[in-house]
């Protein structure tokens, strides 16, 4: 064998061993941004969710004549917000927004109508909302730990650099702003 | 110079299975009887095996898994957290179908919490946990008989699931939704829907013995021939109560209340 065939066979070696390592980095960012997206995803459903569950609420509600108009204005137009949302910061400034929506609406109308907590239509949309808030901060969450795996993929050597061939670019948190977590918070006692 | 390389390796290798040790003993690990986990010492061993009974013949007939655990303290997290977390950490339900529940008592958060899985969200929306708590558990707990709580919550629980797979709930059963609100379970009522379930299981084994099953040799979604009782055998096995998760996982559906 001559020399030259030699290093012409190490040559295709060392190429095929970096194009298979392109092609294995390449497919695990593509799944790493597959979950950041079924992530994402996840938070909207559970967004729209709870905008599904406020016109059960006014409705129970309703039947307490004429209910707290003002205060509801703001949750029918926090809803449209998020509905309308369509990136992950939209979306989590919406959300909070709503939430201090809604949270000050049930209290308007608590206050106004001490008996609605008793009743049992009330107490199971109550569980329901509460529900679906754990589900945001569920999806929320893993939202971000998807995110945050996916960033440092990018972000690494020698990964950023096929990363940036090929356009991955970082994902945004979904941050949510201090002191609206735990809302809408309405106690039985 | 190989041995010091090798040496420091090794190290490395016991550093990092240390780590993985340390994050994973947040949570404790399931007992032997995966089903009940009494980590608190509040639950009577009556209860405990009627619970244990109740669970392990849901799961040989559905592969839902329907997993109660009590502990001392939640070190400080929520209890939905909490519940969500480890439900996820046990794997409980099957990984397909996320057909898991964790039936959560903190004793001295004095908390309860269920915690239900994607695939049981239908069959258990969060109202109607929260009413099961209410209806079944919250007078027993609050009384400090953990015992009769945990046993009529989980046993209503895993009735509610039984439907959800094309099967009858135990006999003595009232579901839920047939409860009335406004007159919290009369005798009368209890007695009327008993009868009425009798009727309804007695009209339907007498209509299997004379036609055919309308869906022929099926419940639970095609998933299982037959029914009944022999159950085969479902992934962790069926011999001498060593069960264990399926992978499944939870999305933070579920109920709770303070007691």
């Amino acid at each position: 064998m001559k020399k030259g065939s030699v290093v012409l066979i190490g040559v295709l070696a060392v190429i095929v061993l970096l194009v298979l390592a392109l092609v294995g980095t390449y497919n695990g960012l593509v799944t790493q941004k597959e979950a950041v997206q079924k992530a994402q995803s996840q938070i909207s459903t559970q967004l729209q969710r709870r905008a599904d569950l406020i016109p059960n609420f006014v409705a129970t509600v309703k039947g307490y004549s004429d209910y707290e108009q003002k205060t509801y204005t703001a949750v029918t137009e926090a809803r449209a917000a998020v509905a309308k949302a369509s990136t992950v910061q939209e979306q989590s400034a919406a959300n909070d927004e709503l939430n201090r929506a809604i949270s000050v609406w049930v209290n308007a109308v608590t206050e106004a109508y001490p008996d609605l907590k008793a009743s049992e239509q009330y107490i199971a949309l109550e569980t329901e909302l509460a529900g679906t808030e754990n589900r945001i901060a569920v999806a929320r969450k893993d939202y971000n730990d998807a995110a945050e795996s996916y960033n440092i993929a990018v972000k690494r050597f020698p990964r950023n650099l096929i990363a940036g061939m090929f356009g991955f670019g970082q994902v945004d948190y979904f941050e949510s702003q201090a002191g609206t977590e735990s809302v809408p918070q309405v106690s039985f006692d | 110079m190989k041995r010091r390389c090798c040496l420091l390796a090794l190290i490395g290798v016991i550093l990092c299975l240390c780590g993985v040790f340390v994050s994973a003993a947040d949570y404790p690990s399931p007992t032997e009887r995966f089903f009940v986990n009494d980590f608190a010492g509040v639950i009577e061993p009556e209860a405990e095996d009627e619970i244990f009974s109740h669970a392990a013949a849901l799961y040989q007939k559905t592969t839902a898994q329907v997993v109660v655990v009590t502990v001392h303290t939640l070190n400080g997290e929520e209890p939905a957290d909490y519940a969500l977390n480890l439900g996820r950490e046990w794997g409980i339900g099957q990984k397909k179908e996320n057909n898991g529940v964790v039936v959560l008592l903190a004793v001295s958060e004095r908390q309860i919490y269920i915690a239900v899985g994607y695939g049981l969200e239908g069959a258990l929306p969060d109202s109607k946990t929260g009413r099961i708590i209410d209806v079944y558990g919250l007078d027993d707990l609050r009384e400090g008989d953990f015992s009769a709580g945990l046993l009529a919550i989980s046993k209503a629980v895993i009735n509610e699931i039984y439907p959800e797979y094309g099967q009858t709930p135990e006999e003595d059963y009232v579901p839920i939704d047939e409860i009335d609100p406004s007159e919290e379970s009369s005798v009368m009522d209890s007695v009327i829907s008993w009868i009425i379930l009798l009727l309804i299981v007695f009209l339907f084994l007498r209509r299997r013995r004379f036609f055919r099953p309308p869906f022929p040799g099926s419940f639970g979604g095609g998933f299982f021939g037959g029914g009944g009782f022999s159950g085969g055998s479902f992934g962790g096995g069926s011999s001498g109560g060593g069960f264990s998760g399926g992978g499944g996982s939870f999305g933070g559906g579920g109920a709770g209340r303070g007691f």
